[in-house]
């Protein structure tokens, strides 16, 4: 009998060796695992000095493991060759801090970017496809916006949008909630997880952040908070 | 005696690595091209029409007054000076040489550099600054493909083009000045056409690439690098258009040497 690989797996990272990490805390040895099961939601909160800013990079290979390992679906995607690192990430719906959105794209070129990039649907599927998303995230009226022009609402819906755009069983969110109203927080996590996927169950999300609002606590699976990092636990 | 020779090596070091980063990235880019997804060359075709319409449908007035004024004051200032003397017969072969050969592809790529090689700088460290070039990649979208690869060939295509058409207005307004010294303009375009071989066409073609190469690369591995914050775009902008000047500048010594021209 044959084992699904789960969606996200972190292996001994020792927090206290990442970038920026490490200024101030309690743990100088710690190492972070931990295993994201289908259809789960889970959260990993910390300060700034607790290494949770780099999880979401290292799940998607976009800085390398100092030790231990990042698995998504048992790969490891910062050992691939960086023509299969791309187009792995392709499978995993990634919003990062701070939104991350191109500054001279329209909300709506940024959600269609991915897409026209990185698959090979017709222009009317795209549009479809798109259209859908704006609608989802109530973004219609402002989709011809260019992120400066947008409030922070708008470019965080947007790059919400632009991390569903394939429709992913993954997504990584990287403080997505940080700035927002509760209210929009809640509603951007029951998009964000997608109601119904694949064979009936919801996407699995991994979020990242210093805080998560009151409001989202019952609705996640697991919340887990990192410890801070004490100056001088880095090499 | 060690320490010196240790600090001559750490110099010579980085004096590499300071080329060496041009270079690797530049191999980087055009190894990126065959992993280019077919969905994803029309997104990079429409960037490169973009680059192109900025780079040298934009710069066409700036080059036409750059060429035409240059012309202008190289005739007559050589009628003026050395017209007794019976220069002014050989005012079209002085166009070619100076013109044709040097000038022409020099001040074009500094005017290439100045207008687009600093917007370019300028842009991809914002991009780099802000994320973006971080989040393209979480979406699995190379910076190379998108980003880098069309301004690379936009920036070949219009320098090729700008150079041929900074070449013609020229010797355009040279006719043009010839005849209002009332000098021989009969003359002159016999002069240019005698003086004008297939190396000329052939060294601005291959100054056209080389250049527009330069000028393509050299911003964008600048704003690339940039990683601190916004406080380092002007240095990125200002190291990218050193790196391009000097490097036009060192490519045309080059040139002069392998071929005499």
């Amino acid at each position: 009998m044959s084992v699904e690989p789960l969606p996200l797996v972190f292996e001994g990272i020792p927090l206290g060796l990442l970038p920026g990490a490490g200024r101030g805390g309690s743990d100088p040895h710690a190492v972070f695992s931990l295993e994201v099961r289908p259809h789960e939601t889970v959260v990993v909160l910390g300060d700034e000095t607790s290494g949770v800013d780099r999880l979401a990079a290292l799940a998607l290979g976009l800085d390398p493991a100092p030790a231990g390992r990042a698995l998504v679906w048992d790969t490891e995607i910062a050992s691939l060759s960086r023509v299969r690192q791309l187009a792995f990430r392709r499978r995993v719906g990634y919003l990062p801090a701070g939104d991350g959105l191109l500054q001279n794209l329209s909300l709506r070129d940024n959600i269609r970017l991915p897409l026209r990039f990185g698959s090979d649907f017709q222009p009317d599927d795209i549009e479809g496809r798109v259209n859908v998303i704006l609608a989802q995230l109530r973004l219609k009226a402002v989709a011809h916006f260019r992120p400066a022009a947008a409030t922070e609402e708008e470019r965080r819906r947007a790059a919400l949008g632009r991390a569903l755009a394939f429709d992913p069983e993954l997504v990584v969110l990287d403080h997505p909630f940080d700035g927002l109203a509760e209210r929009v927080a809640a509603e951007l996590l029951e998009v964000a997880r997608g109601g119904e996927v694949g064979e009936g169950g919801r996407r699995t999300v991994f979020i990242t952040g210093q805080d998560l609002p009151a409001m989202l606590r019952p609705r996640v699976e697991r919340l887990i908070r990192l410890g801070a990092i004490p100056a001088g636990a880095r090499a | 005696m060690l320490d010196f020779f240790a600090a001559i090596g750490r110099g010579t070091t980085r004096r590499f690595s300071t080329l060496g980063g041009p270079a690797r990235f530049a191999f980087e880019a055009v190894a990126a091209l065959p992993s280019l997804p077919g969905a994803g060359r029309r997104v990079a075709l429409r960037v490169l029409l973009n680059q192109l319409r900025f780079t040298a449908l934009q710069a066409v007035p700036l080059v036409i007054l750059l060429s035409g004024v240059l012309s202008f004051v190289v005739i007559q200032t050589t009628i003026q000076q050395f017209g007794g003397l019976g220069a002014g017969d050989l005012v079209g072969t002085l166009m070619v040489v100076t013109i044709v050969r040097l000038l022409g592809p020099l001040l074009t790529a500094l005017a290439v550099i100045g207008r687009s090689g600093t917007a370019i700088t300028a842009e991809l460290a914002t991009n780099t600054v802000m994320g973006e070039i971080r989040a393209l990649e979480g979406m699995g979208i190379d910076p190379y493909h998108y980003l880098v690869l069309p301004r690379l060939a936009g920036s070949v295509l219009s320098v090729t083009v700008l150079i041929v058409m900074f070449d013609v207005v020229s010797l355009s307004a040279g006719w043009l000045a010839t005849s209002v010294n009332q000098a021989s303009g009969g003359r002159y375009v016999t002069n240019v056409i005698a003086a004008l071989d297939t190396s000329d066409v052939v060294l601005t073609v291959v100054k056209g690439i080389l250049f527009g190469g330069v000028i393509g690369l050299l911003p964008c591995y600048h704003g690339l690098k940039v990683s601190r914050g916004p406080t380092e775009i002007p240095q990125a902008v200002t190291r990218g258009t050193v790196a391009a000047i000097a490097s036009i500048f060192i490519i045309t010594a080059l040139l002069m040497l392998l071929f005499r021209a």
